[in-house]
């Protein structure tokens, strides 16, 4: 819808497939009358949100936060799930006056303009690839403790890196080649772990409280002072990254009016939930310094004394099939943000080109896939999650400023189904809540991020400075 | 529609004329026949051009690559049905979930049948398979309409397990009604144990098969619609008369 004068380098300009306001329940309909179908239901949408966040909070982090805050975790879980709260809300009202690809980028690049847009998703489009970088490298420790238990002999040598590798190849092919319905196995899959997790989480919560067993003795909540809690907070957020890329889905999502927020917002609690429970449980059964001893497996060990080998044996097949599903949810959106910026010429348009033979969009799978092994490689967790984190919050942020901007002047195509109760005040909390969280983040991990920022606002100002979007649906 | 018939719209249990869903894999390069084209003749054709994309593709990149492509093939097929229908409205859908889409149309449009496409030749032989109550009325009327001449012949084929020949004869009554000879119609009754089966085993000997759709039960949610399987199975188009929706008021989640 931009001018013809409004182009990037390569003469490209963003191309409109259909206005927001063109939607309804069932489908979307393009400029020329071409109908797109809506086929992902609510389930689906809460499929895609927990499944993308349940792998890191509960398989990969407690061990880690435990040994950084102690119980004070479970606090650290709790501030995360908050601030997740406070940007999940702004997003669902955006999301429902925009159901479109994108999510978050979308917002950010219609409320705000065309420069704070490409920053938002160019970085986004890093953030999860750093993200799925720590979702690989948490199935790699799971599939090494799983051949650890099998009694295979590793030699001394990691095997951790090598098997994330081996892991995001496969998982990138399957998605380049895979025809599948891989959606309705997802379902599957996150009911099969929120099925195992809460019998487990039950079971070790009444013997934590004494209930049943022997009661434990409880550890001072703040054994390292507060400080740890909000450091550990930010690490950990990365737990929380999953419901925007529910945002990033919008465009499938059926009734997305009502569908939208509930699965934005309800995957938020329900894993807020899980994590703290599962932190609860987990320093009940050991002291948080011996958790933090088992490192990204430390809930097998846990499992491991609460039902012996088989708890183990379950528990480190739960790991396994939730990494698996968080590292390709966030491959999936890997591709839909590089769809985004792409659409609207930030990047070459070349990018969203698909094949039609597989019909997978096999430019995006790449620039998703290839980036992300050379992260999994480096093999750091922390980092890998901070700077996942730092990216998201960035934009996070932003979304809340982007919810403030529309709802000043409020454009006549703009009638969300969903509105913030309390908007100006949600948002502002909202935004502050990111940008603080950011702060409390190693230094590494903020130099990384915001270097990443700059590059992609040069990139704007090279490649793409007279494309213009604000307002331009 | 000729005009040698007695005019029996006012009492017909389908809308009149019926209006026909015809759903095309239209990047696959699926076509119509043209003998199906002529012998849907008496209907209005809604003409579904469709492409399924996988999950990981958002539909929204597909059209912006394909829909130019998918809109000319579409407009295409129906300037070649054009010559027999007067009447073609077209649709062109990007979906993850084709039964979705083509319910979701047949819904939007009214639809009285929707066709799934087999190969055809000419189309002289009708097999209609009768499974239970429901829409016999429709179904029998929809045959009615399309057989128009002398040149097709009905085989009215019950597989309902009671001895009863109501099913058969209310059919058979419909058929006469609506001018269709003795010679043209004949009634079979069997009683088979897999009835989509032995269906799929019949295709060969006729060129098309006129079936309702059935009523959900569990085992269709499971295996998917009987007549989309049969229509896998099938060497033969299959024409699916949709049950009147205006009555049972259910919605399809």
């Amino acid at each position: 819808m931009s001018g013809s004068n409004h182009t990037n380098r390569a003469g490209e300009s963003p191309e409109t497939v259909a206005t927001p306001t063109n939607t309804d329940d069932e489908t979307t309909t393009t400029e020329e009358g071409s109908e797109l179908e809506r086929s992902i239901g609510l389930v689906g949408g809460l499929s895609v949100g927990i499944g993308t966040m349940i792998g890191a909070g509960i398989f990969v982090f407690p061990g880690i936060a435990a040994g950084e805050a102690g119980p004070a975790a479970a606090g650290s879980f709790a501030i995360g799930a908050v601030v997740a709260l406070l940007v999940a809300l702004p997003a669902s009202e955006l999301a429902t006056a925009m159901p479109k690809s994108g999510g978050g980028y979308y917002f950010v690049s219609r409320a705000l303009g065309a420069l704070p847009g490409a920053v938002v998703g160019l970085s986004v489009w890093l953030g999860l690839v750093f993200a799925t970088a720590f979702y690989l490298v948490g199935f790699g420790n799971y599939a090494a403790a799983v051949l650890l238990e099998a009694g295979v002999g590793l030699g001394g040598a990691s095997v951790v890196v090598p098997l994330a590798l081996v892991f995001g190849v496969l998982l990138t092919g399957l998605n380049l080649f895979g025809t599948e319905n891989a959606a309705t196995l997802q379902n599957y899959v996150v009911g099969l772990l929120l099925t195992i997790l809460v019998l487990f989480l039950t079971y070790g919560g009444l013997d934590a409280l004494g209930v049943v067993g022997q009661p434990s003795t409880p550890e001072s909540f703040l054994p390292f002072g507060p400080l740890p809690m909000f450091t550990t907070a930010a690490l950990v957020f990365t737990s929380y990254l999953g419901f925007a890329q529910v945002a990033t889905i919008a465009g499938d999502i059926k009734d997305p009016g009502r569908n939208l927020p509930l699965a934005m917002v309800g995957s938020v609690l329900t894993v807020g939930l899980l994590y703290i429970v599962t932190i609860f449980v987990a320093t009940s059964a050991f002291g948080s310094a011996q958790l933090a001893t088992f490192g990204e497996t430390a809930m097998v060990e846990v499992a491991r004394s609460f039902f012996g080998v088989p708890g183990a044996v379950l528990i480190l097949l739960a790991g396994l099939l939730a990494t698996i599903s968080s590292a390709n949810a966030s491959i999936l959106s890997t591709s839909r943000a590089v769809f985004a910026v792409s659409k609207d010429a930030i990047i070459p348009k070349f990018a969203s080109r698909m094949n039609l033979k597989y019909g997978t969009p096999h430019v995006a799978l790449a620039m998703a896939g290839g980036p992300i092994l050379v992260l999994t490689a480096s093999g750091e967790v922390a980092i890998l999650a901070e700077v996942a984190s730092f990216l998201h919050l960035v934009m996070y942020g932003l979304i809340c400023v982007a919810l403030l901007a529309i709802r000043r002047d409020e454009p006549g195509w703009y009638d969300p189904e969903f509105r913030v109760p309390a908007a100006t005040f949600v948002a502002v909390v909202g935004a502050l809540a990111s940008f603080v969280m950011i702060a409390f983040m190693q230094p590494i991990s903020r130099r990384v991020g915001a270097a990443i920022m700059i590059a992609s606002g040069v990139w704007y100002k090279y490649y793409a400075s007279d494309v213009s979007l604000k307002g331009a649906l | 529609m000729s005009d040698d018939r007695p005019d029996t719209s006012g009492d017909l249990a389908i809308r009149d004329p019926p209006r026909v869903l015809v759903p095309v894999e239209v990047l696959e390069g699926q076509t119509i026949p043209q003998t199906l084209v002529e012998f849907l003749a008496p209907a209005e054709l809604v003409l579904l051009g469709y492409h399924v994309i996988p999950e990981q593709t958002p539909t929204e990149q597909a059209s912006m690559q394909f829909e130019e492509r998918a809109r000319a093939a579409v407009d295409d097929i129906a300037a070649a049905v054009g010559d027999a229908h007067t009447d073609v409205e077209t649709r062109v859908a990007f979906t993850h979930d084709e039964d979705r889409t083509i319910d979701r149309v047949a819904d939007e449009v009214d639809a009285t049948a929707v066709l799934l496409p087999n190969p055809a030749g000419d189309i002289s032989e009708i097999l209609v398979p009768l499974r239970g109550i429901v829409d016999v009325g429709r179904l029998a009327d929809l045959v009615a309409t399309l057989v128009d001449g002398d040149d097709k012949r009905v085989t009215l084929w019950d597989l309902t397990v009671d001895e009863s020949t109501a099913l058969l004869d209310q059919s058979e009554r419909t058929l006469r009604d609506r001018g269709l000879t003795d010679e043209q119609i004949r009634t079979e009754s069997d009683d088979v144990e897999f009835p989509t089966r032995a269906i799929v085993d019949r295709t060969d000997e006729f060129d098309i098969v006129v079936m309702g759709e059935g009523k959900q039960t569990l085992l269709t949610t499971v295996l998917g619609d009987t007549s989309e399987r049969i229509a896998e199975g099938a060497v033969a188009p299959v024409l699916v008369v949709r049950r009147d929706r205006s009555e049972d008021g259910e919605t399809d989640g």
